[in-house]
């Protein structure tokens, strides 16, 4: 399953190790048209020599600034200082250089298959009827250098079980991503022999995803709007209020040195705010044929593609003031796991496929993303008004044989759609306010991170249907969704 | 387990005078017997039942909880024992969805009971498996 030995490598294309065997380099030469650069099976490939400077890159950067600080401060012996300076770059390189040099990646079978490690050998198999989704993943420097990182998400655990490749020339790594998408497409379907020749017989320009063709964008955030909006959500607030308190203090003591130690704090707030911003401007959706394309990012761009039978849950999120403006945000989440950069915070948000847009917006694409949903109608019984003040004009669920919605939060309204069938468990519980007033909730959980439907406070007589009648009914969706 | 503790504490306490002993030994039975009962009752809450496609696991005493897990949904099922319950011959069984949330877990099950529930949910599993 792992790692072949190193003799018995098949039809003799190459050996770890064995470098020069190496017979092609995407990126290097200009782009064959006529030969296909990735379809070419049992070829072992290599990532861009210019991969080792945009992994390091970050922090390179810090080291540079480090050194460079090092070296105003004491200008007088710099020339010494120069030849540690650069053999201290030069070590930092090196260890990417290698990587760089013992890393091959080959598609044979349905199969994409990442070598790795000098040392320690690492060869990672990845089937790609398992992968859920591929993102092309563009860092600033790499999208200066022209390049791209692809990233395969699998179902389930943490990002050292998704494959990475960085980087590849940007055409490449795109084109890569739809033949791979198509091979899993193909093999998923059952005819795994197809799955090699699917590829060639997608043409080779004719599948990217940036020819217009039948791809229809159906959404795209307005910059203003997203500005906005992240001033007015919750971390934007906050890092307002974390800045305006500072500046108070400052002006009011007449001495900045007080506020000195209190400024990480505000930074922090800011950065938050501005990775937000980052993170969410541009995206734009796109209707294609293998599902909705969805791109993103201003400095670290990010294409990503949503199968429409992988989602796992959508959620419509409104907070208090963008309600005022009629704003909401619709988040989708597809079962991958968490990428190794993201903190537990950033973990926890799904993917926002609109940061921030109308209800117009909104309902036109969860009609994309789902058919025929139901909408929370039904309210919570009076009673709950006792137990969650806050949150009972808020409190409903509804549910029908595909979909269950339930809708809650207090300041912030939640509505979040879960399909039947991708419905992991079902859990009731009741606690003693609960029991007393006669309510209980059930949530319901989904693959991923995190996310249940929770309907929360109905009658108790009601909750107890639901969990009676809930499992039978995702049964019934599940084997309607295999057949 | 209480009366010997009360007796102990009891004794200790005689070291400053009687009353002050009699105190403690009323006291660490009075806690004992409260102990006790919160435990038997929480002991009393925890149970499950393998219906016909998924398992329904209850607990909780003052906050209630149900689990629905059918069959098919399982990822793996772990039998853990620690060092005290392994003394007294008991497992905790414990199955694993794709969600982090479904939290299904029997603890206090019979060494050999927790071997064979596992490979009786493991081969249901299997048979109604379904991807994600």
């Amino acid at each position: 399953m792992t790692s072949e030995s190193p003799a018995g490598a098949p039809d003799g294309s190459s050996r770890p190790g064995d470098l020069p065997a190496i017979d092609h380099f995407p990126g290097t030469g200009p782009p064959d048209a006529g030969a296909e650069p990735v379809a070419a099976t049992a070829v072992w490939h290599r990532l861009h020599p210019l991969s080792p400077l945009v992994s390091a890159g970050p922090r390179l950067a810090a080291i540079v600034v480090v050194l460079l600080g090092i070296a105003l401060a004491r200008q007088r012996q710099a020339g010494g200082d120069l030849v540690s300076d650069l053999v201290i770059v030069a070590i930092v390189l090196a260890g990417g250089v290698i990587r760089w040099l013992v890393t091959r990646w080959q598609v044979a079978d349905g199969v994409l298959r990442v070598d790795t490690g000098l040392l320690r050998r690492d060869s990672r198999r990845f089937p790609l009827s398992q992968v859920q989704a591929i993102d092309v993943v563009q860092t600033g420097l790499a999208r200066v250098l022209g390049l791209a990182e692809l990233r395969l998400r699998v179902a389930g655990g943490d990002a050292s079980r998704g494959g990475r490749l960085a980087c590849l020339r940007r055409a490449d790594a795109e084109h890569l991503r739809v033949q791979l998408l198509a091979m899993a497409g193909a093999a998923r379907v059952g005819a795994v022999p197809a799955a090699a020749s699917a590829p060639s017989a997608a043409p080779a320009s004719g599948v990217r995803h940036e020819t217009p063709g039948h791809d229809r964008l159906i959404f795209r955030v307005r910059p203003g709007r997203l500005a906005g909006a992240v001033l007015l959500s919750r971390a934007g607030v906050v890092a307002g209020i974390v800045i305006a308190a500072l500046i108070t203090v400052a002006a009011l003591t007449g001495q900045s040195a007080i506020v000195a130690p209190f400024l990480p704090i505000g930074l922090g707030a800011v950065l938050g705010t501005w990775r937000q911003f980052n993170g969410e401007f541009g995206t734009t959706v796109v209707v294609a044929e293998d599902g909705l394309h969805l791109r993103s990012g201003l400095i670290q761009t990010t294409v990503e593609t949503i199968r429409p039978g992988r989602v796992q849950a959508v959620r419509l999120v409104e907070p208090l003031v963008w309600r005022v403006f009629g704003w909401c945000r619709l988040e989708v989440d597809v079962a991958g796991p968490r990428q190794h950069h993201e903190n537990r915070g950033e973990a926890q948000r799904l993917r926002a496929v609109i940061p921030v847009g109308t209800r117009l917006d909104a309902e036109q694409m969860m009609g994309k993303l789902l058919e025929a949903r139901p909408l929370p109608s039904l309210r919570a019984p009076r009673v709950a008004a006792w137990k969650a003040p806050l949150m009972y004009h808020f409190l409903g669920w509804h549910g029908d044989e595909r979909y269950v919605v339930a809708s809650g939060g207090r300041v912030c309204r939640k509505t979040t759609w879960v399909p039947l069938e991708k419905v992991q468990s079902v859990r009731w519980v009741q606690g003693p306010v609960q029991r007393r007033l006669g309510l209980a909730s059930v949530h319901l959980d989904v693959a991923g991170r995190r996310v249940a439907a929770s309907i929360r406070d109905r009658d108790d007589a009601e909750a107890g249907q639901i969990l009676g009648r809930l499992p039978d009914l995702a049964r019934a969706a599940r084997s309607r969704a295999a057949r | 387990m209480t009366v010997p503790l009360a007796i102990v504490g009891g004794l200790a306490g005689l070291a400053a005078s009687v009353a002050v002993a009699a105190g403690i030994a009323v006291a660490l039975l009075l806690a004992g017997v409260l102990c006790e009962r919160f435990l038997a009752r929480r002991v009393a809450a925890w149970g499950y039942a393998e219906r016909k496609d998924d398992l329904l696991v209850r607990r909780g005493v003052l906050i209630r909880r149900q689990s629905v897990i059918p069959y098919g949904r399982m990822q793996f099922i772990d039998v853990t024992a620690g060092p005290v319950e392994r003394s007294l011959g008991l497992a905790t069984l414990r199955m694993h969805t794709a969600a982090a949330a479904s939290d299904a877990r029997i603890p206090g099950l019979d060494n050999t009971v927790a071997g064979t529930l596992r490979d009786q949910l493991a081969a249901l599993g299997e048979a109604q498996a379904a991807g994600l």
